[in-house]
């Protein structure tokens, strides 16, 4: 029936949470917390190994206006985990409001993290608000990935219309060692050709090692940048290494990214990061 | 007019804070071939005024000439820095800025970001906080301005109608920075980014950072 269906339908909106809480017991990490709830998912593919790994997975495919995800991590005193994800995230043109992906990673003192998200890919009139917030104690190791791709160019995805902020932010012992306030408007993306903008670039990465004495990997860090596909340069003070890279696609930015991270972390990558 | 007065002399390249050994990344983009012609330093700078360190500088520096707590305002510009240059740049101008004013003054003032050291310093000059912004940003730019003259190399004249051309960016920008909080600071400028951290290797370097 037809005739009475002048109410707007609503929108189906996802919402999730996943969280997941390791601590050093008897020397071995052990998960000591597991939660799932809507469409977010953390899977243990690797519970076991001496750095256990958790995949964050969003099942409803992609964010749009309106979604409301969170994931959380927290790790324990002297204890080291990997977290990525099981797929680059989506996030779709918007037809109101905003998706909003918060993820909170905490580490105690000792403790090792690494938060290596697959690339985030934003469409045309996507709008999507995200805030990484990474809260470490006493001497946390952490290092931290994010890929931002500008719609795929093999598919002829253009993009003009954006609302994006994500601010990615680090803590140590309450005081802020990094902040990345990213935000692109329609505004700001018109201004992306700019030399001090993107130049011709449409895909955007930066690697982060946070942890006393992270200079070090400078030498190293800078020995990996060699591909030529990727404008890539890395800095190292104040207990940070930062690796900054632009490149024209996706793809040669998550092979240099994926070298940085080779670099930065000890074992194995991600099975998802392996290529 | 005697606080504008001493607003724009602590803003002039007299000031011993040595802003000219200090390009922003500017000499790397320069030497890359990103910066050859008036046209180029217009789009750049413009870029670093609008999405750059212009505007998050902006607003440090009005939350700091607003009476915010400068060592949190501090700790936000060590953790903004894009690179160790970046933080240097930062640093070293505002640590030079707080000795001149301690030598101009006789009040003691403890080194802060750049920024953040203009902004405590005008607290007590009876100025619009965006005037005050616009002021700062307008020496920013000129000084980059300065450096691209000598280094492209481009007319003294080109370069003035470079910096004129920005004049409405840099009130603008100060308008907005005014009436901004911390947490409106925002940046998409990764290219001036890299450039910053680039600047680190380069084999020939005039400019500090």
């Amino acid at each position: 029936m037809y005739h009475d269906s002048v109410t707007v339908p609503q929108m189906q909106r996802a919402r999730g949470r996943a969280a997941a809480g390791f601590a050093l017991r008897g020397g071995r990490v052990r998960l000591t917390e597991l939660h799932q709830s809507g469409s977010a998912k953390a899977m243990l593919p690797r519970v076991h190994a001496a750095t256990p790994e958790v995949v964050f997975l969003n099942t409803a495919g992609g964010l749009t206006g309106g979604d409301r995800m969170a994931y959380a991590l927290e790790v324990g005193a002297g204890a080291r985990v990997t977290a990525t994800t099981q797929a680059a995230e989506r996030a779709y043109a918007a037809s109101g409001g905003v998706a909003e992906l918060d993820v909170a990673i905490a580490a105690g003192p000792g403790a090792e993290v690494a938060w290596l998200p697959q690339e985030t890919i934003l469409f045309d009139r996507s709008a999507l608000a995200r805030r990484t917030s990474a809260t470490l104690a006493g001497d946390a190791r952490l290092v931290m990935a994010e890929t931002l791709v500008l719609g795929r160019a093999a598919m002829g995805e253009t993009v003009a219309t954006l609302s994006l902020a994500d601010r990615r932010e680090v803590t140590r012992d309450g005081a802020p060692v990094l902040l990345e306030p990213l935000a692109i408007d329609s505004a700001a993306l018109a201004r992306r050709g700019g030399a001090a903008v993107l130049g011709g670039a449409r895909a955007m990465a930066t690697v982060a090692l946070v942890a006393p004495g992270a200079e070090d990997a400078l030498g190293r860090v800078r020995a990996a940048l060699t591909d030529p596909a990727v404008e890539a340069a890395a800095s190292g003070w104040d207990g940070k290494c930062v690796v900054r890279m632009l490149a024209p696609d996706g793809f040669p930015l998550r092979r240099l990214v994926a070298r940085v991270i080779e670099t930065l972390t000890p074992g194995p990558l991600p099975r998802v990061w392996q290529m | 007019m005697s606080d504008l007065l001493t607003l724009v002399q602590w803003l002039s390249p007299a000031f011993p804070v040595g802003s000219f050994a200090y390009s922003h990344g500017m000499e790397q983009a320069i030497a890359a071939g990103d910066v050859t012609s008036a046209d180029d330093l217009a789009a750049w700078l413009e870029d670093i005024l609008r999405l750059g360190a212009g505007r998050s500088d902006a607003i440090l520096l009005a939350c700091a000439l607003r009476g915010e707590a400068e060592d949190r305002l501090a700790a936000v510009a060590r953790a903004l820095a894009a690179s160790r240059e970046r933080w240097e740049e930062t640093m070293a101008q505002g640590r030079a800025f707080a000795e001149a004013i301690t030598g101009a003054t006789g009040t003691p003032m403890d080194p802060l970001p750049y920024p953040v050291a203009v902004g405590v310093a005008a607290r007590r000059l009876d100025l619009p906080p965006a005037q005050v912004a616009a002021q700062y940003l307008h020496a920013v730019a000129s000084n980059l301005v300065s450096a691209a003259v000598r280094f492209v190399p481009l007319g003294q004249a080109e370069g003035q109608r470079v910096l004129a051309g920005l004049h409405a960016t840099v009130a603008e920008i100060a308008d907005q920075a005014a009436k901004a909080r911390v947490d409106d600071i925002t940046a998409f400028a990764p290219r001036a980014d890299l450039a910053a951290m680039r600047h680190e290797t380069m084999d020939v370097r005039i400019f500090r950072t």
